[in-house]
């Protein structure tokens, strides 16, 4: 039999864990277990030292299972891994207590999450022991990249990927490219035309020889795997199936209807409009009330539906800007005309947005500062039809303030498309409480999502501005790139896998799984796992009736083990 | 002093078990005698895994999935759903109390909601009390 040895490293994460858990008494518990034949702390296990650490112990003591309680597996497992791998050990022989996010930070008795401390290393002890070693597997890349969406994340991203020379396949619902900032007149900082800025970008994207575009086109079903998916697509006229080896979603987002707002009277009064319907006068050339006329007073009100927990928690990004562009466009087309710009904080984020910010207030403006959270301006309408007055208390004056405006123009929040949830759930991703799509990491990976092969760009992902779309659509197109240019790649290698001594061939396992991975053999009369086609959820293993499946990785044993360790801990040290 | 009910978790990779460490990360407080296990899916959770969990001593169960629609691979919440109910019900009728086995759905948005969560089922367990299954099988060993 095998004999085991196990390290075992428990890391202070600087203060973060240390703070509320007893690391060293954690080691001194740890060291009694069965087959433990080191335990260490340290400061900060992921660091080059750390892994260095439990790289020279594997060496020095013949360490062949590893522990280690830090962060989340879901940050450092891979880190790990490749330690493991570095010191010459298959990298499934590890295991991860998460003492941190599920520790030290939800928890304030120093005492008892030390005591859980303990119960979740025991239980990673008890497991590891059960680990078997896995082989890495790889499957070739498709080249060519499927783009849902065409503003201008996904065009950008399609021109990065195509002018390599890899073919791409770029598919948008409406009839023409260039998503939201088609819709915009002049673009912040600088006032330039927005639609000179895409137009170049929508030409060099139409006439590339390896974009294909589809208008006027939705998805209907994606299936598959990193390097070998296929997509069923369709317009009104027909359906075809698309083959590619990565997808990018850059499906933009949408303007927040301001009407279920109360205060604002959108919809209901008269020369009250969103930014979207401004954006549409200026692009005429014309700033004129519903009667024709030029505007003498016009006001406008900052975070309409963002920052307020009854409409949308979050900052929409844009809108001050927006906001500081349109006082530089009234100044210029009507100087006569007095603006009143009523905002909750003025947010200049970005290369020369505060410059813009003290230029614009030398113009004919008075900024006015209204309580976001507790007291909304309120807008009604004048009895001559004409004009609008505004009533609200002054922040920083505190005074309550009567405005007299002929228009008032409401800085409409954005919020994600209607349809994110459909396109996560062909895809495989998920969207967050606001309806955005989550990236694998928030810091570290902000491009990709948790399924392998599927990456997101711009405002799909959060509220951002063009620079900042394109810099995350690029940056997408560089990670798919790079894996084209590898040819291949690592795919999962806890998948399912069959005891064809002990499967009786009910076939519970084929009815369960959801990539019709499993198929029964008339021959032998047993199941058999595709194991390109399994993606490792470990459905099929629990339905088994007699046990043959075993769901690697995460197989009966361990995880009863891990049970066995978690409880007795808990039990021995109350 | 008062009484706090262990509770094992089996939290599914994608939704839950990130959800979980959302609560971490944004500094949520909840209660600390839960400890979690994690697996890729909740279609993954045995029956097996659960009475496992009871007769070692566990006061309570708490089995979470992605929400449906959302489950990473497709529909491993479903077939969690479906056992879940038979489940529960063989496990009344060895006399653990219907709110020590739960299954709730998690998204990796709701941090808050997971920390909420566990302070409720803790409490709820609390005032049933031990679960005696570990106790009882140990007497007729």
């Amino acid at each position: 039999m095998e004999e085991y040895r196990i390290g075992v490293y428990i890391c202070w994460c600087g203060t973060n864990i240390a703070m509320m858990v007893d690391v060293e008494a954690v080691v001194e518990e740890i060291k009694k277990l069965p087959n433990v034949t080191i335990a260490k702390d340290y400061k900060y296990m992921c660091s080059d030292p750390g892994q260095d650490l439990i790289v020279k112990d594997i060496k020095e003591h013949h360490l062949n299972r590893i522990v280690v309680a830090a962060c989340s597996p879901r940050m450092h497992e891979p880190t790990f891994r490749k330690a493991l791998e570095n010191a010459g050990l298959n990298p499934y022989f590890f295991e991860m207590a998460n003492i941190r996010e599920q520790v030290s930070w939800v928890h304030t008795d120093r005492i008892e999450a030390t005591r859980k401390a303990k119960g979740l290393v025991a239980g990673a002890v008890k497991r590891v022991v059960h680990h078997k070693a896995l082989n890495k597997r790889y499957v070739d890349i498709h080249p060519a990249t499927l783009i849902i969406g065409a503003g201008v994340a996904g065009m950008s991203a399609a021109l990065e990927i195509a002018d390599s020379g890899q073919k791409v396949h770029l598919v948008e619902q409406c009839n023409q490219l260039g998503g939201m900032v088609r819709k915009v007149d002049l673009n912040y900082p600088y006032l330039n035309s927005s639609r000179q800025t895409i137009s170049q970008l929508i030409k060099n994207t139409e006439e590339h020889p390896d974009i294909q575009i589809y208008t006027e086109s939705k998805i209907d079903k994606i299936s598959g795997y990193i390097g070998n998916f296929r997509a069923l697509l369709s317009n009104h006229q027909e359906q075809r199936e698309l083959e590619f080896g990565n997808i990018l979603i850059a499906t933009g987002l949408k303007s927040f209807d301001p009407s279920i707002i109360e205060n604002y009277g959108y919809k209901r009064i008269p020369n009250v409009i969103t930014s979207a319907d401004f954006e549409k006068m200026l692009y005429s050339g014309l700033i004129h009330c519903e009667n024709g006329k030029e505007p003498g007073n016009i006001a406008i009100i900052h975070c309409v539906g963002s920052r307020n927990e009854n409409y949308h928690p979050y900052c929409s990004r844009t809108c001050c800007m927006t906001a500081l562009k349109y006082i530089n466009q009234i100044s210029s087309a009507a100087p006569e005309c007095n603006i009143y710009d009523i905002y909750a904080d003025m947010r200049a984020i970005g290369k020369d947005c505060e410059e813009l910010y003290a230029s614009t207030s030398k113009k004919n403006v008075m900024f006015l500062m209204f309580d976001q959270q507790h007291d909304l301006p309120v807008i009604k309408q004048n009895g001559n039809g004409k004009t609008v007055s505004i009533e609200f208390t002054e922040l920083l004056s505190g005074e309550s303030i009567h405005i007299q405006a002929n228009m008032v123009v409401l800085m409409t929040a954005v919020e994600s498309q209607a349809n994110n949830k459909e396109i996560a759930h062909l895809a495989g991703i998920s969207t967050d409480k606001n309806g955005f799509f989550i990236e694998k990491h928030p810091k570290l990976d902000p491009v990709a999502t948790t399924t392998e092969g599927v990456y997101i760009a711009g405002t799909c992902q959060s509220p951002k501005d063009i620079p900042d779309s394109i810099v995350q659509a690029k940056a997408a197109a560089a990670r798919i790139l790079a894996t084209i240019a590898k040819g291949k790649v690592q795919v999962e290698v806890t998948t399912a896998q069959v005891n064809e001594d002990i499967c009786c061939g009910c076939q519970c396992c084929a009815s369960v799984c959801p990539y019709s991975a499993i198929s029964y053999n008339e021959d032998k009369k047993v199941s058999e796992v595709n194991e390109i086609l399994c993606k490792g959820c470990g459905t099929c293993a629990s339905a088994c009736p007699s046990g043959a499946i075993v769901s690697k990785h995460f197989t009966d044993n361990q995880i009863l083990s891990q049970i066995t360790g978690v409880l007795e801990m808990q039990i021995e040290t109350a | 002093m008062n009484y706090k009910p262990t509770i094992i978790g089996f939290l599914c990779n994608w939704c839950s078990y990130t959800g979980a460490d959302l609560a971490g990360t944004s500094r949520q407080k909840y209660e600390d005698k839960i400890r979690i296990i994690r697996v890729m899916c909740s279609g993954r959770i045995e029956p097996t895994f659960v009475l496992d969990a009871f007769r070692k001593g566990a006061d309570g169960i708490l089995i979470c999935g992605c929400h449906p629609g959302d489950c990473h691979y497709h529909e491993g919440n479903y077939k969690c759903l479906r056992r879940f109910h038979l489940l529960q019900k063989y496990t009344q009728q060895m006399g653990i109390e219907k709110e020590r086995l739960r299954l709730e759905w998690i998204s990796a948005s709701e941090g808050k909601e997971f920390a909420e969560l566990v302070d409720e089922m803790s409490e709820k367990i609390a005032s049933l009390g031990k679960c005696m299954v570990k106790e009882t099988l140990d007497t007729y060993r």
